[in-house]
């Protein structure tokens, strides 16, 4: 009983167990950004970002399936509200829905989670709205096919197949269905630009697209295409927050190698 | 007002769970499981967005003869059978399990199977030398691949420790940036929304 009221003890009286570190850490993160959205928000320079090759893509893509005549396909995944990478793919689905409103291009647009369903066909109906065509949105491409893994990729399969996108993006997160998609687009001559945090999953998205999205570039999306300085000013600080992680790594490293017993930092972090 | 209270609710809740994640009180009063449960029930509703979508697009295709339209009448048939039935007897009952052990299951072991054609063919286009990358990816999957198997080391002694260095030191260290990046990458988009600088999920382009 006393080992249970002692363990339960706030630190500094106000925090839980091992979370003070992490809470000063997001702290810093926070700050980090917000510092960079600041300076842009004032108009001072912002650092130039790098290009992302799948993002720059994204147009032709579309372009080709216009041109060809022939639809484009977007899936977010398996993920769920709840999954960060979902989130991500929100913001790519807002901009590849404009461009395929501007072009007047059937966007097909296949779910596997009902609330995910909800919120998709809600941004492609607002993104059709804002390009000025809200008569050529079609609520029968926004399609819930099933919350069952191999069920949504047969059935993602049998779409490829019967209309064959000329396009075919998938953001979010992907577990194994994620060759079955690439390969059936592929066999189909379908332009394919992935993005998944699931490293799990990057190797097949990278031998089998032609553009991959690793990791953090997906959540670099919706700052990076819609070429506002002040979301260029938050992705910025979010390469110095890695640089910041990346230090930490370094400091880490060194003090394992030579401290013998005990490692202070990892103590600090355990707070 | 659309986009505000959406908004208002988003920041709210982002805060609610920084409160009862960090902080000790926080974590007493229990927020974090409340919040789940709001969170469940209200997704329980959004299970008839699913239905409803699935019946008005498949209803769609067989009042239009859509090529393939007898499928339709199977999913449809399958939904609301299988929901009646489960309703009538719960999923345990003896024809609703006798389906999902003898029907759905083995379908979802033949898709899963068939992974491993795609991964020959995918394996194949990656693995032609045409890049100095697309070189590097062969030499790594030749090595690794043997190593794992009992002819790697019955060809050269070690072999097998080579292909577990590889996996364990380049590739466990590359997989671990790609997390920490990510990592970054979800917090700074955690950070935009709380911000409201980021509305993709309300709908449109998606920024401020």
């Amino acid at each position: 009983m006393l080992l249970a009221a002692e363990a339960a003890k706030p630190y500094l009286g106000v925090f839980a167990e091992g979370k003070f570190a992490q809470f000063v850490l997001m702290l810093v993160f926070a700050f980090i950004v917000w510092f960079m959205v600041t300076r842009a928000k004032a108009g001072m320079k912002v650092p130039e970002i790098r290009k992302i090759n799948g993002l720059e893509a994204l147009d032709e893509a579309i372009g080709r399936a216009t041109e060809m005549g022939r639809p484009v396909h977007f899936t977010p995944g398996l993920g769920g509200v709840g999954n960060p990478m979902t989130f991500a793919a929100f913001g790519f689905l807002g901009y590849v829905a404009k461009l395929c409103a501007k072009y007047d291009t059937r966007l097909i647009q296949t779910n596997a989670d009902y609330v995910v369903l909800a919120i998709n066909e809600e941004i492609i109906r607002q993104a059709y709205l804002e390009a000025g065509r809200p008569d050529a949105f079609n609520s029968d491409d926004v399609q819930f096919m099933s919350d069952q893994q191999f069920a949504y990729a047969a059935n993602v399969m049998n779409m490829f197949q019967k209309d064959k996108p000329a396009a075919n993006i998938m953001m979010g997160a992907f577990w194994a269905e994620s060759l079955i998609f690439a390969e059936t687009a592929s066999f189909v001559g379908a332009i394919q630009i992935a993005g998944t945090a699931a490293t799990a999953q990057l190797p097949f998205f990278i031998t089998a697209c032609d553009y991959t999205l690793i990791g953090e570039e997906i959540y670099a999306a919706s700052a990076y295409l819609s070429k506002e300085p002040v979301l260029y000013g938050s992705l910025v600080g979010q390469d110095w927050a890695k640089i910041f992680v990346f230090a930490l790594i370094l400091v880490g490293t060194v003090i394992a190698n030579f401290q013998a017993k005990g490692n202070w930092l990892t103590s600090i972090l355990k707070k | 007002m659309r986009k505000e209270l959406p908004m208002i609710l988003t920041v709210l809740s982002g805060l609610v769970v920084i409160f009862s994640r960090y902080f000790h009180y926080g974590m007493q009063l229990g927020l974090m499981d409340t919040l789940d449960k709001w969170y469940l029930v209200s997704s329980s509703f959004a299970i008839l967005l699913g239905i409803v979508n699935l019946v008005k697009i498949h209803w769609g295709y067989i009042r239009r003869r859509k090529e393939g339209w007898w499928n339709s009448i199977v999913l449809l048939l399958c939904l609301f059978g299988y929901g009646i039935l489960t309703v009538q007897q719960t999923v345990d009952g003896p024809q609703a399990a006798w389906i999902f052990n003898n029907i759905i299951t083995p379908g979802d072991s033949t898709m899963f199977a068939l992974i491993a054609f795609f991964i020959a063919s995918a394996a194949y286009r990656a693995f032609r030398v045409r890049t100095k990358e697309a070189t590097v990816l062969l030499v790594a999957a030749v090595i690794v691949l043997l190593g794992k198997a009992p002819i790697g080391d019955a060809l050269i002694n070690g072999w097998g420790n080579v292909a577990d260095w590889i996996l364990k030191v380049p590739n466990t260290g590359g997989f671990r940036a790609i997390i920490i990046g990510a990592a970054v990458g979800a917090f700074a988009t955690g950070f935009r929304i709380l911000l409201g600088l980021e509305r993709a999920h309300l709908g449109g382009s998606g920024t401020k």
